[in-house]
């Protein structure tokens, strides 16, 4: 320490000839660097053969794309102009699309009992114990892993084809999802708060409610409206598969070429997810003020 | 009869230890300053009597009452007669300060009553506000426990204590991270409890000057070990020198 030299006898940045007095000492040597480097190195090595296989293995041609963009030009050029026929085309479509964003909305809200049931057995600070915990973990990790989709193809062959079958899948998947980033929400807040009232005597559930799941109510929401936003992308998607909505008329669309109907469809798809987009941002906004 | 009675506490971590036959008491009515160095055990010695962390071995008594012996919901009733103020507060910042103070009381309430501040008895929420007049917050009984000033939130947190009907009050650095005149104030509501409800409070204080105008009696910890107890007038520079000499060789 006595040998550093004293910075605070060093004159004010304004006196005139501050810059004569101006020292520099040599800055040590980092042994650590070296490693660093080495590492770094291996990591780029590492990373480039896997890229030269993904390329091999994927097909992956720029040629293919050059030679097919006449058929694609094709293709759009019979998309020009959109079929804005109200009684065929618009009107179907908005009322398709209107399926699409109901089926995103339960899909998303009637997935919230039971993300919050099984977050909190999932959670190490609210679970009733270690068992419950990993078979909590198990389960989330389950209807994670599952596409939302293929959950969409059980259902159709369950409830029929329609909106049903897709907010069905859409309950299970964002279960799972929604279930573990809330559960790492409660994991990653201040214990502060639990360990006080666990100290005043309460209960695990009563911690569990009036501690862990309060402090994180804004990440809750927050992640309920991320959450929303891909839901009703996802529920898009589930159209095609036969869980009704817009998706379903555009995969009808393109089976029977009619492409400007299908350009209309993507149009008012587009406009959909816009407005989504904005409000949920809008309401994040509003959360964090 | 005494409030806490600690006879023989020691604790190791990691075969380190970090108390070592550590005894005092705490009686009704007086406020206790606990001082000492960084890592002297101080936190430590606390929690032990909370039961935030278990002792290797030792004795903690609260009025009488063998607390480590007991198991479930005996030991939880017995433990309840002291409550814990931290130096982070650890309020609800979303939650109003009347709900925070009801949750000090959460034992006393059972089932569906206990899930959401909007089931809460009638009872429970006046008694909360009585607590919250004690500390001379009842007009901001309403507003968000996050957005009152640090005093004002630990004298929220002091009244989440009362309303848990706590007669011992352990108090870890409580005014450590408000501003000097937050810090007074709170100090000041600490010894006046002590005085004149009867409680048995001790608080843990980062600064000896606090003590020695707040508190009753002080001890001094070492590397885990008592080597001060006596009244504050006795905390000569002398005993602070020696308390604090860790510190400095560290500095
Ligand atoms: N959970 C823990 N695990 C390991 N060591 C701990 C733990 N808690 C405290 N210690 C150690 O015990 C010693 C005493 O800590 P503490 O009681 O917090 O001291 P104080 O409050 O007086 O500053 C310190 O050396 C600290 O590093
Ligand atoms: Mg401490």
């Amino acid at each position: 320490m006595s040998a550093a030299p004293d910075i605070s006898r060093a004159p004010a940045a304004s006196a005139p000839s501050a810059a004569l007095l101006v020292r520099r000492l040599p800055v040590p040597k980092s042994r650590r660097r070296m490693a660093r480097n080495s590492f770094t190195a291996t990591a780029v090595a590492i990373l480039v053969v896997l890229h030269v296989i993904a390329f091999n293995s994927t097909g992956f041609e720029p040629a293919l794309l050059v030679d097919g963009a006449q058929g694609m030009g094709r293709f759009l050029a019979e998309s020009f102009p959109p079929d804005l026929d109200w009684e065929k085309v618009l009107k179907p479509s908005l009322e398709a699309t209107l399926v699409t964003l109901w089926i995103g909305l339960l899909g998303t809200t009637l997935s919230i009992p039971t993300a919050l049931l099984f977050a909190a057995f999932a959670s190490e600070t609210t679970t009733p114990h270690p068992l419950v915990y990993q078979a909590a973990r198990a389960i989330l990790s389950f209807f994670r892993a599952v596409p939302d989709v293929v959950f969409a193809l059980i259902f159709v062959t369950a409830v029929g084809l329609g909106p049903f079958a897709g907010v069905l899948a859409l309950i299970c998947h964002n279960t799972g999802v929604m279930g573990k980033l809330w559960a790492e929400a409660m994991e990653e807040s201040d214990q502060g708060p639990v360990q006080a009232l666990s100290s005043a005597g309460a209960s695990k559930l009563q911690q569990t409610f009036h501690a862990s799941i309060p402090l994180v109510i804004p990440q809750f929401v927050g992640l309920l409206l991320y959450r929303f936003d891909v839901n009703v992308r996802s529920s898009l998607v589930l159209g095609l598969v036969g869980a009704g909505g817009v998706g379903l008329l555009i995969n009808q669309a393109i089976k029977s070429f009619q492409f400007d109907q299908m350009l209309t469809h993507i149009i008012v798809v587009l406009i959909l997810i816009v407005v989504v987009d904005q409000a949920s941002a809008l309401i994040r906004r509003r959360l964090a003020a | 009869m005494t409030a806490v009675e600690v006879t023989g506490l020691s604790k190791a971590y990691d075969g380190t230890k970090v108390l070592e036959g550590v005894s005092f008491t705490v009686r009704p009515g007086e406020l206790l300053a606990f001082l000492g160095a960084n890592g002297s055990g101080k936190s430590t010695t606390l929690k032990c009597v909370i039961g935030l962390t278990k002792p290797d071995s030792g004795s903690i008594r609260l009025h009488g009452t063998e607390v480590c012996q007991l198991q479930g919901a005996a030991q939880v009733k017995a433990r309840s007669q002291a409550a814990m103020v931290f130096q982070k507060i650890h309020l609800v910042p979303r939650r109003t300060a009347l709900d925070n103070v009801c949750s000090g009381g959460l034992m006393r309430v059972q089932g569906l009553a206990s899930t959401s501040p909007a089931f809460f008895p009638k009872n429970l929420k006046e008694e909360a506000m009585a607590c919250l007049d004690r500390v001379g917050l009842a007009g901001s009984a309403l507003e968000r426990a996050g957005k009152l000033s640090g005093g004002q939130q630990q004298r929220v947190a002091i009244a989440r204590a009362l309303c848990q009907r706590a007669s011992v009050l352990l108090a870890d650095e409580p005014v450590s991270a408000l501003d000097p005149h937050a810090a007074e104030q709170v100090m000041a509501l600490l010894a006046e409890l002590a005085h004149t409800e009867n409680l048995a409070v001790a608080a843990v204080l980062h600064q000896p000057d606090l003590a020695i105008r707040h508190a009753d009696r002080a001890i001094g910890l070492l590397k885990g070990r008592i080597v001060f107890d006596g009244g504050t007038p006795a905390l000569t520079d002398q005993v602070l020198d020696t308390l604090y000499a860790p510190d400095r060789i560290a500095a």
